[in-house]
């Protein structure tokens, strides 16, 4: 399987702020591809870079066989880019803003007129098409958003953020339509906070924080990697002596502390409770509070970071 | 390349159709002040043979000089001179209380002696001058004060000249007899002889003295304006439409704005379009809509104000599409610096207004003091409101308003080139 995207040592600086720190990976073509981080991670900034808009501090990125730098031209043609804001003009119908984005990119006559109807059957909003888009829902707006980054035919989607503020409805209607789009061909950057979309839609994803990819495999690789869960245990003193004593269990894989709390990385959730909870017992230590996480993205990033997705 | 243009243009002019506040700013707002500025203004800005200034004159003079010099002011388009008043001559008390019961705002009093004074002066330049009183009401203003005050000194310094120049030519023709060689002293006195006889006789050197253009230039007030005013129209339909087409600099910078905030600018960016295209596509719709306001402004100043566009078109068009693009550049200047609506609201209102007011739009710089004149200068409403009015007003052609055409695209092309440099493409 061929690479669409490569990107090696990437970085993004502004003035002191290293807003992309140096990050490297590829997309293989046809794949749907998750950047999965909190705001501020870096993940716009790279994705600013992939598509042309910024010029990268260093480092080096093709893009469907292009470089970034020298043959920006080439990547536009092949790119399409559904952008976090909706980036629509209120006042003109849908119709109207998938047509002047599709002459954008040469197309007209019947062939426009044939695209623009492609992409509003597409997001289910044909019925809509001569309203304005300001007498749209939230929702609504953002499958004018996707439409539009479609028009043209791209060879590789970047969506950013392409569900923020929708209601359900529209939000299914997206994820039935990444994965149509990606069964048809499409190749995909999807970019989201929201772990449950990495893990519905995503072929890999790169975890991103503070500028740089921290884990990058399938979600099922990167869940696994946690094992059987992560037990979060509070006691009140003791706590070193029952974290050492913690660590020889058979279904404990890890154990650290975080602020004031053991963290449990366990083999086997369950059995790493009760024996954990025998070892505090026996160590007359008291449990102030108990949470079991299940396995998820959300955990994994957890265990990475030592914070959640929404911090 | 010409297709991206075509299709960001007609996407602009869609959305600015259904801006209904750039509709307000860009044809309403202009037209309202043409209709209310034109008509409020009519009585202040009719021009000199619409509606000439009274000039109360009381001659004395027991000679005929005052009385030439009279005739000569009532050759004066824009003055009215009056020397009777209710069938009655005037005298210097008479002029006096119209002025103080505001009939009338300006005399002037020749003294009994005006002729003697001035024909004795050119013999001897040691005896007294002739004074001419001018009686005004001080709350008449500079503005009308001014160009009737020049105008007489003018005609009078004028008749005076006239008056002397025999005996003072004779005079000095007298004098090189005397510092001359005897066998020449009788033949230079001859040549002054015929000449101040040729003089005396009205037959000048070359055809008439009064039409030497070297004795009318001394005798006439610099700040004498002996070119034609507008009338109201002929200064608020082009001046307020200047206004409006200025005011494309707030719609145009607020459109840019809006988007980059709303991503419509960054779709734009990674599309195939190169940012010569972008800017050009952007610009162009705002410069036709200029063209629209123009044309519909000074339609609307033919057909409700009977206004005169002059003899030549072509020159109001070279001066609109000059303008349009002084404006529009300004709009991209604008936007360049712009970082919010707010930031560009008020700074291009700030511009739009203050370039107005000193450009003449508002008060027509004929009345300003020099100095605020000179400060026209910098303003582009200044350099396409002359060009309009030396069309419209002067009747003149595409040739003669060059200058003020090369003087916007001066002005666009600075603007173009610093919104450029500042602008960002992100």
């Amino acid at each position: 399987m061929t690479n669409i995207v490569e990107a090696s040592k990437l970085k993004k600086h502004y003035g002191d702020l290293q807003a992309v720190k140096g990050v490297d990976f590829a997309i293989r073509t046809g794949e749907i591809f998750g950047f999965l981080g909190p705001n501020g991670a870096g993940k716009t900034t790279t994705l600013s870079m992939l598509s042309t808009l910024l010029t990268p501090t260093s480092g080096t990125a093709t893009v469907a066989g292009f470089d970034l730098v020298k043959q920006p031209g080439e990547i536009k043609k092949r790119i399409g880019l559904v952008p976090q804001e909706l980036a629509l003009y209120p006042t003109l119908s849908a119709r109207d803003n998938l047509e002047f984005f599709g002459s954008i990119y040469g197309l007209r006559g019947k062939e426009l007129t044939a695209r623009a109807q492609w992409a509003l059957e597409l997001v289910g909003l044909a019925d809509r098409a001569k309203d304005a888009i300001h007498t749209y829902s939230g929702g609504m707006k953002r499958r004018i958003n996707i439409a539009a980054g479609l028009l043209h035919r791209p060879e590789i989607l970047f969506l950013d953020e392409p569900t923020v503020g929708v209601d359900p409805q529209s939000r299914n209607n997206i994820f039935e339509n990444v994965e149509r789009l990606n069964r048809e061909g499409l190749t995909i950057l999807y970019t989201t906070h929201y772990m449950e979309e990495a893990e519905r839609l995503c072929d890999r994803v790169a975890i991103v924080d503070q500028g740089r990819i921290i884990a990058l495999d399938t979600p099922k690789a990167l869940i696994d990697s946690l094992g059987g869960g992560i037990i979060h245990i509070g006691l009140s003193g003791k706590g070193d002596a029952v974290a050492e004593s913690a660590r020889a269990l058979p279904a404990v894989k890890s154990i650290r502390r975080i602020d004031g709390k053991m963290e449990i990385e366990a083999h086997r959730a369950q059995e790493a409770l009760v024996s954990v909870l025998e070892v505090a017992n026996r160590l007359d230590a008291n449990v102030t509070s108990l949470e079991i996480l299940k396995p998820n993205l959300e955990t994994v990033f957890l265990h990475l970071t030592g914070k959640t997705l929404r911090d | 390349m010409l297709h991206q243009i075509l299709s960001i243009t007609f996407k602009d002019l869609k959305v600015l159709s259904k801006d209904h506040g750039g509709m307000i700013t860009l044809f309403l707002m202009p037209a309202m002040f043409i209709l209310v500025m034109t008509n409020a203004l009519s009585g202040s800005f009719s021009g000199p043979s619409d509606n000439p200034a009274p000039l109360l004159v009381v001659n004395n003079d027991t000679g005929e000089l005052a009385a030439e010099a009279i005739a000569d002011l009532q050759t004066v388009d824009g003055l009215a001179i009056e020397q009777t008043w209710e069938g009655q001559p005037l005298t210097r008390e008479l002029a006096e209380g119209l002025i103080g019961d505001g009939d009338r705002r300006v005399a002037i009093i020749f003294p009994a002696d005006f002729s003697d004074r001035i024909l004795a002066r050119a013999a001897d330049s040691d005896s007294p001058a002739a004074t001419v009183t001018f009686l005004a009401d001080p709350a008449a203003g500079a503005q009308f004060l001014g160009p009737v005050q020049g105008a007489v000194q003018g005609y009078i310094l004028r008749v005076a000249s006239y008056a002397q120049a025999p005996t003072q030519i004779g005079a000095a023709f007298d004098n090189m007899a005397a510092e001359a060689e005897p066998q020449f002293a009788p033949v230079v006195k001859q040549i002054g002889q015929a000449f101040v006889e040729r003089l005396n006789n009205g037959g000048g050197l070359a055809g008439s003295v009064t039409d030497s253009p070297v004795v009318f230039e001394i005798a006439a007030p610099a700040d004498f304006q002996i070119e034609k005013f507008p009338d109201s129209a002929q200064q608020n339909v082009p001046g307020y439409t200047l206004f409006g087409v200025f005011f494309i600099a707030q719609v145009l910078g607020i459109s840019i704005l809006r988007e980059k905030q709303e991503g419509t600018f960054r779709r734009l960016l990674i599309a195939p379009v190169s940012r010569a295209a972008l800017l050009i596509g952007k610009l162009l719709p705002y410069y036709l809509v200029n063209l629209i306001q123009v044309a519909l402004m000074f339609a609307a100043g033919v057909i409700v104000f009977n206004m005169s566009l002059g003899n030549d078109p072509l020159a109001l068009v070279v001066i609109t599409l000059a303008a349009s693009a002084a404006s529009t550049g300004l709009g991209l200047l604008i936007a360049a610096v712009g970082r919010t609506p707010e930031q560009i609201g008020g700074l291009s209102a700030m511009l739009v207004i203050t370039l107005a007011a000193v450009g003449g739009v508002m008060v027509p710089s004929y009345v300003m003091p020099p100095f605020m004149q000179t400060a026209s200068k910098i303003s582009p409403h200044a350099w396409a409101l002359a060009g309009y009015q030396d069309v419209i007003v002067r009747g003149l052609g595409a040739s003669a308003i060059l200058p003020e055409a090369g003087a916007l695209l001066i002005f666009a092309a600075a603007f173009f080139g610093v919104a450029v440099w500042k602008f960002k493409f992100e």
